[in-house]
């Protein structure tokens, strides 16, 4: 297992420097100098900025000092658009908020889907399951930007004006940003992230649904719930303790590769209600042509997107004896 | 076996009635996309000019009382303002902000004594302290319904009867209502077809285009193509499909990208696309297509892959026929199916990004399309105003479910073994 191993490591050396060289190159069609030329900016002002960026260095030498930055993890850069501000920081900083959104989103969604999948699947064919299957294309086909905007006016505008609870926030507030313990907990996540997860739990729960009710019917067409059937277990027993165990490999398979996704948060939800998390943070980047956040943002996704591929494979290879690492 | 395995595919598509009707819907959007495009029965001038005033609702559903006076107060001053400009002749009959309704032929002396008797009805309703309340309110009820219907008749004298300037196109113009910026709903939701039909096709044309001649040269030759094939598609899924889309979209947005092949080749793509909404669609296309063809490219890999090893393709190599003669003839047909999926699944992907690139300021500019509608609509939905955000979705909503649909058929068709 170990050669395995290093083999898919080696072979994800080209692929990583790969990734962060098309970002490099990406980003620079655009000329991030020409934003930031104050007026009747002489060429000598152009290169001063470009000098000072440290684009004037040849392409390589830039590209050299994006790989020290990651091979040492210290993401020390300066923002371009943020002075005073570390890449790092900014990163740190706008981490948790992402993941106030999609941890909880991520386990809901995946909860819920499993236990409407099952319930799909136990009805095969039937109309609960044909209606079920019905209603998750239906959500399947609406945009994410509709359920945004119905759910922001109904669930934080229309509520709050019809009962006077004022249960969900309309937008996110600057001052809460820096509230964390147990303050956080009780008041600030309800009130503030609570509503974005309902929203994407709700968008989620179509493609979930379909893709593990797939599998468990899968499953349930297997020989060994011929036998359990044949030697009279009860339908309850096949479903929650045969076909569930064994339907948990491909479930733990698609939250694992899902869990890179966590730290990009969502960026629409987060642009519409104002959330300072990732999704956000990297669009600002992205439109100040502020290349150390996209650079090192993508740097740092891209890692975790090989590694936790890795380690799916080589989970597999503990958990599911026939699955032989080569 | 080609033969017999796709007359059985079809056979089984032609019984499948879902996606019969799925594919008449989509067949249904074609057309008008077509019609749009050949005909130019709307016009892109159409759809970005006034039509009437802001958020009228659709059906010929009158607004509500307190709307219908801002209407006419907003009518009358706009006609007053006309008649005091130095030429108010040429200034009133180049009033077009009620689309193809035209004023009246009266003199600019009448179009003032007109205004006047619209301010008298106004100020009697004005005295009201809210207009919606009194309508219902049981005592005023009569007389300021009365009074609104005056006001309204008042109003429609400044104009030429429908009439005359054709009925069926008002109809259309106003079917759906208006946005905030008083243009038609109906026909911005109809020019959109056209848009999203050319977003889904021509970028599912290029990324399964792509993704074939990839998967199929890595699959079938092996070696150094299939070692660099798998790791430029390695390197593009392991950035977020969604940051790849936005970074592209932006940095290609600018319009140096365009610029440049444009120089290059003699303005190939100007007279290629044409026009200035297509022309803001060329950074969309590329950064759906570098962003979306890994999909079709590994799954053809794989089938490739397995094809090479089955009997009928060794049989081919034994009797010596060249290897581009055996990947035209014996494994390409065998992949078409998943280049169909492919492309159905891509079509959703390509609607539905383009929503969330508008959204951004990253889409279509200069013109209408559903993912502007909805993006614009979030400050008429505050004010309970539905019609703009409900006639997008209905539109898109409709396409992309016939497209679910589809794709799930074909799956079931091709994949017996697909749940």
């Amino acid at each position: 297992m170990w050669a395995y191993l290093i083999r898919r490591l080696a072979w994800n050396i080209p692929v990583y420097l790969g990734i962060l060289l098309f970002i490099m190159l990406v980003l620079r069609v655009r000329d991030p100098v020409f934003a930031r030329l104050p007026k009747n900016a002489t060429e000598e002002d152009k290169e001063d900025i470009r000098a000072e960026l440290g684009l004037n260095r040849p392409f390589f030498m830039q590209y050299g000092a994006l790989l020290k930055q990651v091979a040492t993890l210290t993401f020390d850069e300066e923002s371009w658009s943020k002075p005073g501000q570390t890449v790092g920081e900014i990163l740190r900083r706008s981490i948790g908020p992402s993941l106030a959104i999609t941890i909880p989103a991520l386990v809901l969604t995946t909860c819920l889907s499993v236990a409407v999948a099952l319930v799909s699947a136990w009805f095969r064919g039937r109309p609960p399951d044909r209606l079920l299957v019905f209603v998750s294309v239906l959500g399947m086909s609406v945009s994410f930007l509709v359920y945004i905007i119905l759910g922001q006016y109904f669930a934080a505008y229309r509520l709050t004006q019809i009962t006077g609870i004022d249960l969900f926030a309309i937008s996110f507030e600057p001052e809460i940003a820096d509230v964390d313990g147990v303050e956080f907990i009780t008041s600030v996540w309800p009130h503030y992230y609570l509503l974005p997860v309902l929203i994407s739990v709700v968008v989620a729960m179509g493609y979930d649904t379909r893709f593990y009710r797939a599998v468990m019917v899968e499953e349930s067409l297997r020989d060994y719930i011929v036998t359990a059937r044949a030697k009279g277990a009860p339908q309850w027993r096949i479903m929650f303790l045969h076909m569930l165990k064994n339907a948990m490999i491909p479930i733990i398979t698609r939250v694992a590769i899902t869990l890179p996704f966590l730290i990009t948060g969502s960026f629409l939800l987060e642009r519409y209600f104002g959330i300072p998390g990732m999704g956000n943070q990297l669009l600002l980047a992205v439109e100040g042509l502020d290349f150390p956040v996209v650079q090192s943002f993508t740097a740092v996704f891209a890692a975790l997107y090989i590694g936790t591929i890795l380690l799916t494979d080589v989970l597999y290879a503990l958990v599911d004896p026939r699955v032989r690492l080569s | 076996m080609t033969e017999s395995t796709q007359s059985r595919a079809w056979r089984k598509f032609v019984q499948h009635r879902p996606a019969l009707i799925a594919s008449f819907i989509i067949a249904t959007y074609v057309l008008v996309a077509l019609s749009v495009m050949i005909t130019g029965w709307i016009t892109l001038d159409d759809t970005n000019r006034r039509v009437g005033p802001p958020n009228v609702p659709g059906f010929g559903l009158q607004p509500d009382p307190e709307q219908r006076m801002e209407i006419a107060e907003h009518l009358a001053e706009r006609i007053e303002s006309l008649c005091d400009r130095k030429e108010p002749v040429t200034a009133l009959r180049e009033f077009r902000d009620l689309g193809s309704r035209r004023l009246a032929d009266l003199s600019v002396e009448q179009f003032q004594e007109q205004a006047e008797s619209v301010w008298e009805i106004y100020d009697q309703l004005a005295k009201l302290e809210n207009v919606n309340d009194a309508v219902i309110a049981s005592e005023s009820s009569v007389r300021v319904t009365a009074l609104l219907s005056d006001l309204d008749a008042r109003c429609e004298q400044f104009l030429l009867p429908v009439a005359q300037t054709g009925a069926t196109w008002r109809t259309l113009e106003l079917l759906l209502g208006t946005d905030r910026q008083g243009r038609s709903i109906f026909l911005r939701a109809v020019y959109s077809i056209r848009v999203a039909i050319m977003v889904g096709l021509v970028t599912g044309v290029m990324a399964v285009l792509i993704g074939t001649l990839t998967g199929l040269a890595a699959g079938y030759f092996g070696g150094v193509v299939d070692g660099l094939i798998t790791w430029l598609y390695s390197t593009f899924a392991s950035i977020p499909s969604i940051v790849l889309l936005i970074v592209l979209a932006f940095m290609f947005a600018g319009g140096d990208l365009d610029q440049f092949i444009n120089s290059y080749t003699g303005n190939l793509l100007r007279t290629l696309v044409g026009g200035r909404l297509d022309e803001t669609l060329i950074p969309v296309y590329i950064s759906f297509a570098i962003t979306y063809w890994i999909g079709p490219c590994r799954v053809i890999r794989g089938e490739t892959l397995k094809i090479k090893e089955l009997e009928y393709v060794q049989a081919a190599v034994v009797m010596g026929y060249g290897r581009t003669r055996i990947l035209l003839r014996h494994v390409l047909p065998n992949v078409t199916h998943l280049m169909l999926i492919s492309f159905s699944l891509l079509f959703i992907g390509a609607i539905k990004s383009e929503v969330i690139l508008s959204y951004l300021g990253l889409g279509v500019q200069n013109g209408p399309s559903w993912g502007l509608m909805i993006s614009q609509s979030s400050q008429e939905v505050m004010k309970g105003f539905f019609w703009q955000i409900g006639t997008a979705t209905a539109f898109m909503f409709v396409l992309v479910l016939a497209f679910n649909i589809l794709t799930d058929a074909l799956q079931d068709v091709f994949d017996p073994k697909h749940v």
